[in-house]
């Protein structure tokens, strides 16, 4: 249990957060951070093959 | 008979070439292992807020002016939860409208809040063994409202010079009848704890009911200033926002955005009319099938050829 809190404590997110600001537009960097992780996922989503592609290809 | 045309957002061609077998069990269980094990990695590693709970001993701890100061807007009815009107109590024109429709005025009071009797005068008459207090609240309930509201204007006149020595709230105000003893009292009991306990409504085994000390906590300074400090209040697109360094609801921007422009954020009505904006485009998200041109967007943006490009490649040698 120790283990797991000091492992915890190497990332520590309960201090103050960071702010990205553009005239009203306000968005916090951990937010920001999920967002552009989102738009990755489906970029990659979009544009990775298919698994088994190769497979199919043989097996035609 | 006429024949019918084909639409091409809603009716498909019937498929004639052949077909591959596709295990959706085993997608499914594949992502649902993945999810569970990088879900398990993240709450090791970053863990989840734990911000402490704030309570009104807290509160009073932490800046028992502010707490004085609250106590007094509540007993002389200035703080928001005071004037709130519906569902806490009926304050004409504080009602939030769509148009015609008086929405929370048709919901009517249904949690009463008088503030100055259940935040100040019915704790205060909780506490045992007080004859000094039991004595001011005798006076108080004996007076006018007009000797009170003197009472009162002449504490909040003086409550700008208002000290804490030794854990006591000390004032030099003239002519405030039993107010300094009413609002020192609360603050004790206030920091003390006991406030707590006495605001929170128990209809049962159970004490469940805070409705009350978070009106009276969000009446303060302290919360709004606690708030503003960690980016949750509207102004700074709270809603999407999460206490420390942690990531919060993204997906509640479209809703917190209109809150940043006018006129949501000049309305008196602002909650209402965000309330209506997002119902309309939730109903054209939920009808998109259905209404022409906004239908045909996915078909014209081809992304689904992106998807399946090799598929489309394959048709387009053939």
């Amino acid at each position: 249990m120790a283990f797991l809190l000091s492992f915890a404590a190497l990332v520590p997110l309960n201090n103050l957060g960071h702010y990205v600001q553009w005239h009203f537009l306000e968005i916090s960097v951990a937010n920001l951070m999920v967002i552009v992780l989102m738009i990755i996922t489906f970029v990659v989503a979009l544009l990775a093959p298919f698994p088994g592609r190769r497979r199919r290809k043989e097996n035609r | 008979m006429r024949k019918k045309s084909f639409r091409p957002d809603v009716d498909a061609p019937a498929w004639k070439g052949g077909y591959s077998p596709y295990d959706i069990i085993k997608e499914g269980t594949i992502a649902l292992v993945v999810i569970l094990v990088l879900t398990l990695i993240m709450a090791v590693v970053f863990g989840s807020p734990d911000e402490k709970a704030i309570t009104v001993k807290t509160w009073s701890n932490a800046d028992p002016i502010d707490f004085a100061t609250t106590a007094l807007s509540e007993l002389n009815g200035t703080s928001v939860s005071a004037a709130y009107g519906a569902p806490y109590n009926n304050t004409p024109g504080a009602s939030q409208t769509m148009g015609p429709l008086k929405l929370e005025q048709w919901v009517g009071v249904r949690i009463p809040i008088n503030s100055a009797k259940d935040f100040v005068i019915s704790p205060l008459k909780s506490l045992p063994d007080q004859p000094v207090l039991d004595q001011q609240l005798k006076t108080w309930s004996a007076a006018s409202t007009a000797t009170k509201n003197t009472w009162l204007k002449s504490y909040a006149k003086a409550s700008t010079n208002m000290k804490i020595v030794k854990g006591q709230v000390v004032i030099n105000a003239t002519n405030a009848g039993p107010v300094p003893v009413m609002i020192n009292d609360l603050t004790q009991m206030a920091r003390s704890g006991a406030l707590d306990q006495a605001l929170v409504t128990g209809h049962g085994f159970y004490t469940t009911d805070y409705t009350k000390p978070l009106l009276f906590l969000a009446d303060s300074q302290y919360l709004g200033d606690l708030a503003q400090k960690q980016h949750l209040t509207g102004e700074q697109w709270g809603m999407m926002n999460e206490t420390g360094s942690y990531p919060g609801q993204a997906w509640l921007w479209l809703y917190t955005f209109w809150y940043q422009i006018p006129p949501f954020n000049s309305s008196s009505s602002g909650d209402a009319l965000v309330f209506a904006t997002m119902g309309v485009l939730s109903l054209l998200l939920l009808f998109v099938p259905f209404i022409p041109g906004l239908r045909s967007v996915p078909r014209k943006l081809k992304i689904y050829r992106l998807i399946w490009r090799e598929h489309y490649r394959e048709i387009e040698k053939v």
